[in-house]
């Protein structure tokens, strides 16, 4: 590639100032003429037999326009991997939260109302929302299941028997991941409109060419009865999918004949949306005295809630993904998704990986203790390097994650800072004064690796497709099925399009999807925007440059191939002075056709990756790998087990990073987010009741508890990739909760195996190691 | 039973008939179509739908509408003068504080008020400022920067 001039710059987002102006419309933002609200009424009760349901009084409520119960919604049980869920509860609630009728009426205060109106008789039921209970033979069933185990898998590797002869030491340990919400500001919604027997559906979601299709299956329809839009997303990291509340509404607007918005309440959002699993690792590592691992045994069970949305391949990628930053030959797994009487839980950042991780990368730090090894050294000893082929058939086109740990432990300071202190700390006096001899100071490291783009998610084909259409006025306008969320993927797909076409990239608009125009996207998961969907707009600019070319070598007589595009204008390679604006050529090749747009089509097709065998799960799943290393320095209060954190480095192998400010803002984001997910984090269930569904004790990182957060990029120059560029999106946030836990252990000599790491679990371990 | 209430909107007076349990957020948004000030918690926990009320930062989901009589109020429309943004708005954009944008337009206000008062804060200040308005997507960082780096234009002479 000759040199860059747009990718690989700090461009800013192209829609930010429409975002500082408020101009943005969100869902909430959408009001159509006669737009009623509607509201759900949702189960009190975390486990109940529906006796019956009565909406006479609610419907005689003046303004009340329609009302839904399960007797008016299709009997169609939606779910993208197990169908286990109507848009409305049938016969049974499962938790509490769930969807068991909805209004809509001409105000938010009316349809408020006419719930309260809503008589609805429970019968109620034993309730489990325990996982490792839920597979008693004896619990409560929460479907009709047995132990209610809804997903099951196991596989294995080279020889387990063998890999732990070979060890020179074993480790076994237990590790608990917690319930945690994805907390995108905007609350989930949508608006749909059905009229002129067709569905407008506003919809702020990842996948939303793919949800149209599930959808239409529920409502019984074709899938060209229904027309999605995205409005601007406010935030979504995994969680803004497949959702009761969308069918909902479209049914509430059929019913009525008149545009209907569902928007949730943030209460709602902890009770009732698709938080992340928690998980109930064991995990078993062999090891030779060099820290060579030998064998890894791991057994998962896995909280699914009440329903199943995204959980089976979550758990499949928790069960194997962060195996293939090793080159491991020895491996065992066994894994189990339950139903529990509480919300379904569902894709966050890192799909499952940051709670392996959590456990893996612990165990890593435990094995180096063990040997008496710098954890740096066991890591670079087993890591996977450029073509290697890991035990689960991945293939590493490109690889920096021995770059990501030599870079990111260097510019931390870790051969200075890392010591063995844990060891000599003993509690101090309750009635010390709070003098620094009370904290202790430690670092800690943790790896990842993670996909771009996942073959075996969505299945129906991977890669992705874009066109451009540039009209007379010859500013090029973007089409991709992929989707914005606030990640920036609209701004990096412009930089693309502004490269290959000489332009800058005020000059490129890149449409919100409309599905009645854009292609068809898989959309926004498994981090696959800008690699896969990068791909297409690269060919989909080249295809549009080589049709230009034709119009503008008449223009310049030159031989189209001769020409280059560049600053604004198209000229003849090695005389600048040939040259005529790029507006103009577009300009006349629009004429020479009355008219039509050109149009510049690209696609992009991995050759090199497969779904992965259901049963063994082996398989190349992804075009590209990602990789990154977090170093974190913690200090820790031994008196209340609080911990601050004082420092924080993350190194990423982007492959390319096409723009350096928004990938930054990527790391810091993700951090910010792993740190919650460590410390502070948790939606806290008893009897199947959320205990804090509010900001206020839901505890977020505030900008005040944040270490300042160094990024550093490592450029492997991805053979497939855009530019060579890989994923970032979700690698920033999965080892940040295990870098935690060995810079606490550093620091202290304790470890804490559940997250959050709060600080009284890091003071009862202190008082007990002190004990 | 409705309450008269007149209060000023990034410059234009308006007389409305409010019901006293109304939100100042919901007023904003409903009733005058300024949606660029969001909802995110509806509880005063996130910040999202700050305005300034007198010059001062407030979670305009917990501001009754009727106690806003005759007080001036700046929503994130009210940002941009003549057509120019705001160097706040301009510096968000500049140093990449923008992801999904929905915590922007409260965030925004929150630092327009705390650099009315001083366009020179420490980090720790810009902090304290903004620790009551949750953004999930940066972690902050480019946010405190942006605030700084508008802060300095003001302090040379950009316009406030």
């Amino acid at each position: 590639m000759s040199e860059l001039s747009v990718v690989g710059k700090s461009v800013p987002m192209i829609d930010a100032r429409e975002k500082v102006t408020g101009e943005a419309k969100y869902v909430s933002d959408v009001k159509l003429p006669g737009m009623l609200y509607g509201r759900i009424l949702r189960s009190p009760l975390p486990h109940a037999r529906i006796c019956s349901i009565d909406t006479s009084r609610a419907a005689r409520l003046p303004g009340v326009k329609a009302l839904l119960t399960a007797h008016d919604t299709p009997k169609v049980k939606f779910g993208e991997v197990i169908a286990d869920e109507f848009p409305l509860a049938v016969d049974k609630v499962r938790y509490i939260g769930d969807h068991v009728a909805a209004v809509a009426a001409v105000s938010e205060d009316v349809a408020e109302e006419a719930l309260e109106l809503i008589e609805v008789e429970y019968d109620e039921l034993p309730v489990v929302d325990d996982p490792l209970k839920a597979m008693d033979s004896d619990a409560p069933l929460v479907h009709d299941v047995e132990r209610n185990i809804a997903n099951q898998m196991s596989f294995s590797r080279g020889d387990i028997t063998q890999g732990f002869r070979e060890a020179d030491e074993i480790i076994e340990e237990y590790f608990e991941t917690s319930l945690v919400h994805q907390c995108y500001l905007e609350p989930m919604g949508s608006v749909a409109d059905y009229s002129g027997g067709r569905l407008n559906w506003y919809l702020p979601v990842h996948i939303p060419s793919v949800m149209r299709l599930t959808y239409a299956k529920t409502l019984g329809v074709s899938a060209d009865a229904i027309r999605v839009l995205s409005p601007f997303v406010g935030g979504g990291f995994g969680s803004k999918m497949e959702y009761a509340p969308h069918l909902i509404c479209a049914l509430l607007s059929k019913k009525a004949g008149r545009p209907v918005r569902i928007v949730n309440s943030r209460v709602e959002e902890f009770l009732a949306t698709m938080p992340r699993l928690p998980m109930y690792i064991t995990l078993k590592l062999g090891v030779k005295r060099d820290g060579k691992i030998t064998a890894k045994k791991t057994k998962i069970i896995a909280d699914n809630g009440a329903y199943t949305h995204y959980a089976p391949p979550i758990l499949s990628t928790a069960a194997m993904r962060a195996d293939n930053q090793f080159m491991l030959e020895n491996i065992e797994t066994e894994a189990y998704l339950v139903y529990t009487n509480k919300m379904p839980t569902s894709c966050f950042r890192g799909f499952g990986n940051p709670q392996m991780t959590f456990a893996l990368a612990q165990g890593i730090d435990i094995v180096a203790e063990r040997l008496g090894l710098d954890p740096v050294d066991v890591l670079l000893r087993n890591v996977v390097r450029k073509g290697d082929v890991t035990a689960h058939g991945w293939y590493m086109g490109s690889c920096g994650i021995d770059e990501c740990i030599q870079r990111s432990t260097e510019e931390a300071g870790w051969k200075e800072k890392r010591s063995p202190r844990g060891e000599s700390v003993t509690l101090p006096r309750i009635d010390s004064t709070g003098t620094n001899e009370d904290k202790r100071r430690g670092i800690g490291i943790a790896t990842c690796v993670h996909v771009s783009g996942n073959r075996s998610f969505i299945k129906m084909f991977e890669g992705s497709s874009a066109f451009i259409r540039v009209g007379d006025d010859g500013k090029p306008l973007l089409f991709t099925g992929e989707v914005e969320l606030g990640q920036g993927s609209r701004t990096i797909f412009a930089q693309i399009v502004a490269e290959e076409l000489g332009l800058s990239v005020d000059d490129i608009r890149v449409a919100m999807l409309d599905t009645d125009v854009s292609p068809f996207g898989l959309g926004a998961f498994a981090s696959r925007t800008t690699t896969l969907g990068g791909k297409a707009v690269v060919a989909a600019a080249r295809d549009l440059r080589a049709k230009l070319s034709v119009v503008a070598s008449d223009m310049l007589e030159a031989n189209p191939h001769d020409l280059q595009f560049a600053g604004g204008a198209v000229f003849v390679k090695g005389s600048p002075e040939r040259a005529v604006p790029f507006v103009a050529v577009a300009t006349r090749a629009v004429h020479q056709k009355s008219g039509s747009p050109v149009i510049g089509e690209g696609s992009f097709t991995p050759d090199n990756v497969v779904i992965a065998d259901p049963q063994t799960k082996f398989g190349n799943i992804s075009v590209a790998y990602s990789f990154g290393a977090h170093v974190v320095e913690v200090e820790v209060d031994t008196r209340t087990g609080k911990v601050d954190l004082i420092n924080y480095v993350a190194a990423h192998d982007t492959g390319k990073t096409i723009n350096p400010m928004a990938a930054e803002g990527q790391i810091e984001g993700g951090v910010a987010q792993g740190l919650g997910y460590a410390l502070t984090e948790e939606i806290v269930i008893q009897n199947g009741r959320v205990l804090n569904p509010t900001f206020l004790d839901y505890r977020l990182m505030t900008p005040l508890d944040l270490p300042p957060i160094r990024s550093i990029f490592v450029e492997s120059d991805d053979p497939v990739g855009p530019y060579g560029a890989k994923s970032l999106g979700e690698p920033t946030l999965i080892p940040v909760a295990a870098a935690i836990a060995n810079a606490i252990y550093n620091a202290v000599g304790v470890r804490v195996k559940s997250l959050p790491i709060t600080a009284e679990k890091v003071r009862d371990a202190l008082r007990n190691k002190g004990n | 039973m409705k309450i008269d209430v007149a209060f000023n909107v990034n410059g234009e007076e308006y007389q409305l008939s409010v019901e006293p349990h109304r939100t100042l957020l919901e007023v904003l948004r409903n009733e005058l179509d300024l949606t660029g000030t969001k909802e995110g918690c509806s509880e005063g926990e996130c910040g999202a739908c700050t305005v300034l009320v007198d010059g001062i930062p407030v979670n305009s989901c917990l501001f009754l509408a009727a106690t806003a009589n005759g007080k001036q109020i700046t929503t994130i429309e009210g940002l941009v003068k003549n057509g120019e943004l705001h160097p706040l708005q301009q510096a968000f954009i500049d140093q990449g504080a923008v992801q999904c944008g929905y915590c922007t337009p409260g965030m925004l206000l929150t630092a327009k008020a705390l650099l009315d008062i001083d366009p020179a804060p420490s980090d720790v200040e810009i902090k304290r400022a903004i620790a009551g308005n949750v953004c999930r997507c940066t972690g902050y960082v480019k946010i405190i920067e942006a605030i700084k780096v508008a802060g300095q234009q003001i302090a040379n002479g950009g316009k406030a």
